[in-house]
């Protein structure tokens, strides 16, 4: 298996030394259908994704749509200084981490293990129909899903609830407490998402050469050292991109869950800053400091993928870049 | 492979292909030829040639057809050219701001009374048609308070897409008030033995304890149909605020009256006579409950006529009724902005005076008899047909699909306007109607509807959250009456009083 | 398969495994099971309540209502549309591009993955793109809903890492063939990809379907509205209460109809992937083919 890493890093075809400005020519004009191939994707990200960056600024100014970019006026770090002074500027950070990182901790490894049960299933109709079966939540809205949530576990015949009332003579307010309310959120993304999380683990999977799983075989070893040692390296790489693409989001909560699952009563764990900017921008459409907001989070997103990135490098692993 | 290879091939040719033949012209698809705005193109304004207009309004359930019978009915009375841009509910606004950013306003756009928009006509997006109002007939005919509860710093900027100010109805089941001998309550204490009786005494009679005598959903205290504001205004409170001669303002949930009010539904909800879960209960749920006859009493902007025929389905005796919203002292209840929206005209598409003098034509025509007709009943033979001193509705569902999308729209005041020939309803339908009437001479006013409050701008929907939020857990009983004080403190700390003196600055200022 | 896997063992992980994926797959499918079941049943016994898996009285009328007007058709055929043209700009883009950035040889490689990366950190807004869109002229037309979305960063490189795991070798005896780069990716990388053109046509596909947000903003014609608009303003406007609470309440649509609106713009997507499936298998095939 390292080999297999060693080889699909380096070209073999080409062995031209890299990085003498001497060569670069010949490099380019050896690559020329490389660079063909590259510029209707540069100039997509130019065109749809670079122009607009200027709109970044607008964090920097008191942006009104009736004034535009040009004439709307310059204030500086105002709309920063607002953010990390706010009064609940500490409980949106915390709320916002801890689900966070229950999410990587909690979600992000099911969707890994529920791919790999389905791997081991040797019955393809079998492995078809769950595969079909537990997608199908991804294309539920979250205003469905949280309705369903609502009448499995709301005090008031909910389902689960009249269950614990006959089991313990008890009912418990789910969706009302504030220590249930991150159990409930992640248990949502869980039901909704893992499925369709499987789909590029499943790719990944996809690809691994079944002649290997013969020669361990015959090797004489069994299903666990297979899954480790055949399985799992092959997946790997693409394991660890999208775990550190996911450390990009870090601070993206999911507006719409959390918005809806929302109560006066828990809204001191749920609030995060996505539903705080909603709520702020409800009186005034406050363009500047949303974008402000929004690129406090880029940035620390941009830290998290830089670090983990040079981490994964440093540890041998191809990584994004 | 080869066939592989050949179909990926063939599926990238057809894309390029369509590429192509996009960029070269731009007739590729159905793209409809609404693609230039009018506004481009003022044409001097011949009273001859009709009058392009294009209105920006919400998206209802499902857009009519363009061009369809009436369309074109108001396009030949009004002498227009009309053409409606639905607009999506869940993208409205930020349509509307792009729209603003791009300059590609169309001539009317509906836009609501929010500080954003507020501040927009503030700096001459739209234009002030307050001095034109008094040419045009059917315009200057209207009660002044519907224009009054828009104007900004005095000014108004569009008109009111008319409705009701004192829409608040007290609905109830008769059948299970005969059964129970119950009257409808006025006091605090008669609201709370109602909805003990309730939801104790089993008035379905299917021996389980399932009814209640009101049910919450979690809006209950949000906006102008606060079931809290409500309740408390029948008691005596105020709308939202109080202003004093000197100009000083208390928000209504300082006030005895509301913290009575909460002080009700608390006690209702440690003894469990109201939904448990009102804190998540969507409105759509709450409906259900209703509908399927496990409540009694709603107090809400509906029509009882409507309530009773959704009941009937399930519970074929019930027996609705509607009656005014009355406390100790007679009917009292909290006046709304009567409008459901502002239809403004941009400077920007409507360039000159006189441009802008046809569109204030336009929609003066909208309030002309045989336009208040067609809006409020469709076409005569198709939606309604006349009998006597009465219209009788033909075809309720083309009604839905065909006129009532134009209804919500554009200008209309139902029967109150230009009307002699109502529309013919049940008894129960016309109790209800006519309570809305009635309310409209007992509705209390809330003082700072429209007065300007920076602190307001800035973080009104933070302040109103933090306190709303109190007022929940007030009644889960989550913080005692010490809590709530201190939740008053930290809103006042946290710019109330700002708010507070802001208000009395600007009521101050046009008392003047 | 082998002689060896049949060891008690084994077959007691392949009896656990498999009950407790069935047991997963009947929890991701039975919301979507009830949401159908009510769909499918008369309004008056959805009023009356209860958990519905399979409808006492079998109705049509929801059904029967949306199909009254061709409304919901004709934004079905738009979706279908965006959905397979866009697709097929988006596979075609994004392994045009992946395919160089997987060559780890090429210079400028890593400036301009770390110029792709960066976008999907920060991003201009709504407005500013906005701009972008009409001054190309796409606004009120569907390459709107298409071309600005045409390369998703975080599929481009998760393929161009799919494609870096592709042995070397394969390519070179193409080369020697007289192909040029661009044939190499027709010709070997992409048929040995299938799996992954799969997932991201899958994904690519998901993504314009549920699409809804850039259609309010960029279409101006209602005709041309994608399923998705209709769909939200039937079914969110009527259930939650995000949105302007200044709006008048919309005449609510009883629930069977926003169910059967549900089912009737989720199926045909839903429908995508049991056909996709086979190229999965198909993946695997070649798999053992390119040792």
């Amino acid at each position: 298996m390292k080999q297999d890493m060693v080889a699909s890093a380096g070209p073999s075809s080409v062995n031209a030394p890299k990085g003498k400005p001497g060569y670069l020519l010949k490099d380019l004009i050896r690559d020329k259908w490389l660079y063909l191939m590259l510029l209707p994707g540069v100039l997509y990200f130019l065109i749809f994704k670079y122009v607009p960056m200027y709109g970044l600024l607008m964090a920097f100014q008191d942006y009104k749509p009736y004034t535009g970019f040009l004439g709307s006026p310059w204030v500086g770090f105002k709309h920063f200084e607002r953010f990390f002074s706010e009064p609940q500027f500490g409980m949106l950070f915390k709320n916002t981490v801890i689900l966070a990182i229950y999410n990587l901790a909690f979600f992000f490894p099911l969707p890994i293990i529920l791919a790999l049960m389905m791997n081991e299933v040797r019955h393809a109709r079998f492995k078809n129909f769950v595969q079909t079966l537990v997608y199908i939540p991804h294309f539920v809205s979250w205003v469905v899903v949280v309705g369903i949530f609502y009448m499995l576990f709301t005090t008031e015949n909910g389902i689960i609830n009249e269950l614990l009332y006959r089991l313990i003579g008890e009912k418990i307010a789910f969706l009302l407490e504030p220590e249930w309310f991150r159990t409930m959120i992640i248990s949502q993304s869980i039901w909704k998402e893992v499925g369709w999380g499987t789909v590029i683990f499943l790719a990944a999977l996809a690809g691994v050469d079944l002649q290997q799983y013969e020669a361990a075989r015959i090797d004489g070893a069994g299903r666990w050292r297979q899954l480790w040692h055949i399985t799992l390296p092959a997946i790997r790489s693409t394991i660890i991109i999208l775990f550190i693409l996911r450390l990009g989001n870090f601070l993206d909560s999911g507006f719409e869950q959390i918005f809806l699952m929302l109560t006066p009563t828990n809204r001191e764990v749920g609030e995060v800053f996505d539903t705080y900017v909603y709520t702020k921008g409800m009186t005034q459409a406050q363009y500047s400091y949303s974008a402000a907001v929004g690129l406090f989070k880029s940035i620390v997103g941009l830290v998290l993928v830089l670090g983990s990135n040079w981490l994964a490098k440093r540890f041998g692993e191809e990584g994004i870049y | 492979m080869t066939k592989k290879w050949a179909l990926l091939m063939g599926s990238a040719m057809l894309v390029t292909t369509v590429l192509s033949a996009c960029s070269s012209n731009n007739n590729g698809q159905q793209e409809a030829n609404a693609n230039q705005p009018v506004a481009d193109n003022p044409a001097p304004a011949e009273q001859a040639e009709p009058l392009e207009l294009t209105i920006a309004a919400h998206l209802p359930g499902e857009a009519p057809a363009e061009d369809n019978p009436f369309e074109l009915a108001l396009e030949k009375y009004t002498n227009s050219k009309l053409r409606f841009q639905w607009i999506p509910t869940s993208g409205y606004d930020d349509k509307i701001n792009v729209m603003i950013a791009s300059d590609e306003l169309p001539e009317i756009v509906k836009v609501s009374y929010v500080p954003n928009i507020i501040s927009s006509m503030q700096n001459d997006v739209f234009w002030e048609i307050g001095p034109y109002l008094k040419d045009y007939t059917n315009l200057s005919a209207q009660p002044e308070t519907y224009y009054n509860n828009i104007k900004v710093d005095g000014k108004l900027y569009g008109l009111p897409v008319f409705r009701p100010v004192g829409r608040a109805v007290l609905q109830y089941r008769k059948d299970w008030f005969d059964a129970k001998s119950l009257t409808v309550p006025k006091t605090l204490d008669e609201w709370y033995n109602v909805m003990k009786a309730v939801a104790e005494g089993d008035p379905d009679q299917n021996g389980k304890k399932d009814t209640y005598g009101m049910m919450l959903d979690k809006n209950y205290n949000q906006g102008v149909a606060s079931t809290l504001t409500r309740l408390s205004v029948s008691q005596g409170g105020p709308n939202k605020w109080k202003v004093d001669d000197q100009g000083n303002f208390t928000p209504e949930f300082m006030t005895d009256e509301f913290l009575a009010t909460m002080k009700l539904f608390n006690r209702l909800y440690e003894e469990q006579l109201i939904n448990q879960d009102f804190a998540v209960s969507d409105v759509s749920v709450i409906d259900k409950a209703y509908e399927s006859g496990r409540v009694a009493i709603r107090i809400s902007g509906g029509n009882a006529q409507s309530m009773q025929t959704n009941l009937e389905k399930v519970v074929p005796t019930a027996v609705m009724d509607a009656v005014g919203l009355e406390g100790p002292e007679g009917v009292r209840v909290p006046g709304e902005n009567g409008n459901a929206g502002i239809l403004a005209i941009p400077k920007s598409s409507v360039k000159s005076e006189e441009e802008l003098k046809r569109v204030l034509t336009f929609l003066d025509q909208l309030l002309d008899k045989e336009m208040v007709y067609l809006i409020n009943k469709g076409i005569e033979g198709t939606h309604y047909k006349v009998e006597g001193d009465f219209t009788i509705p033909l075809d309720k569902e083309a009604d839905a699909k065909e006129v009532k999308p134009y209804r919500d729209v554009l200008l209309q005041r139902g029967e109150s306007y230009n009307m002699d020939k109502p529309m013919q309803q049940t008894p129960l339908f016309k109790k209800n109607n006519d309570v809305v009437i009635e309310n409209e001479k007992h509705v209390v006013a809330n003082p700072a509807l429209t007065l300007l409050s920076a602190t307001y701008t800035d973080r009104g929907a933070d302040l109103e959250q933090m306190i709303t939020d109190a007022q929940t857990k007030f009644i889960m009983g989550e913080i005692d009456e010490a809590g709530w004080q201190a939740a008053i403190e930290q809103w006042k700390d946290a710019g109330g009083a700002k708010m507070i003196e802001e208000y009395k600055e600007a009521y101050l200022k046009v008392q003047q | 398969m082998m002689t060896q896997d049949k060891t008690i063992g084994n077959r007691i992980f392949d009896l656990l495994n498999g009950f407790l994926l069935l047991i997963i797959a009947l929890l991701c499918v039975l919301p979507f099971v009830y949401v159908t079941a009510i769909s499918f049943t008369s309004p008056a016994e959805v009023a009356k309540g209860g958990l519905i898996l399979w409808p006492k009285e079998w109705s049509l009328a929801a059904y029967r209502y949306i199909f009254s007007t061709d409304t919901l058709f004709r934004s079905m055929l738009v979706s279908i549309y965006i959905t397979v043209v866009g697709t097929l700009i988006n596979l075609l883009f994004t392994s045009l591009m992946a395919y160089p950035l997987a060559k780890t040889h090429l210079r400028g490689r890593q400036t301009i993955l770390l110029g792709v990366l960066i976008t999907m950190l920060f991003s201009g807004g709504m407005i500013p793109t906005y701009f972008v869109v009409k001054e190309l002229h796409l606004t009120n037309t569907l390459w709107s809903l298409m071309l600005p979305g045409a390369i998703s960063a975080f599929n481009l490189i998760v393929l161009k890492n799919f494609f870096q795991q592709i042995p070397d070798g394969l390519e070179d005896s193409a080369r020697i063939d007289g192909c040029n780069d661009v044939g190499v990716l027709f010709r070997i990388v992409l048929p040995l990809s299938l799996p992954a053109m799969a997932t991201f046509g899958l994904f690519y596909a998901v993504g314009h379907w549920n699409q809804f947000f850039n259609a309010i903003l960029y279409i101006n014609d209602n005709k041309l509205y994608p399923i998705q608009v209709l769909l939200r303003q039937i079914v969110i406007l009527s259930q939650s209460s995000i949105g302007d609470t200044s709006i008048e309440q919309t005449e609510i649509q009883p629930l069977t109809i926003r169910m059967a609106v549900i089912v009737f713009a989720t199926v045909p997507i839903l429908l995508v992937y049991p056909f996709l499936q086979k190229h999965f298998a198909k993946g695997v095939m070649l798999g053992s083919v390119k040792g």
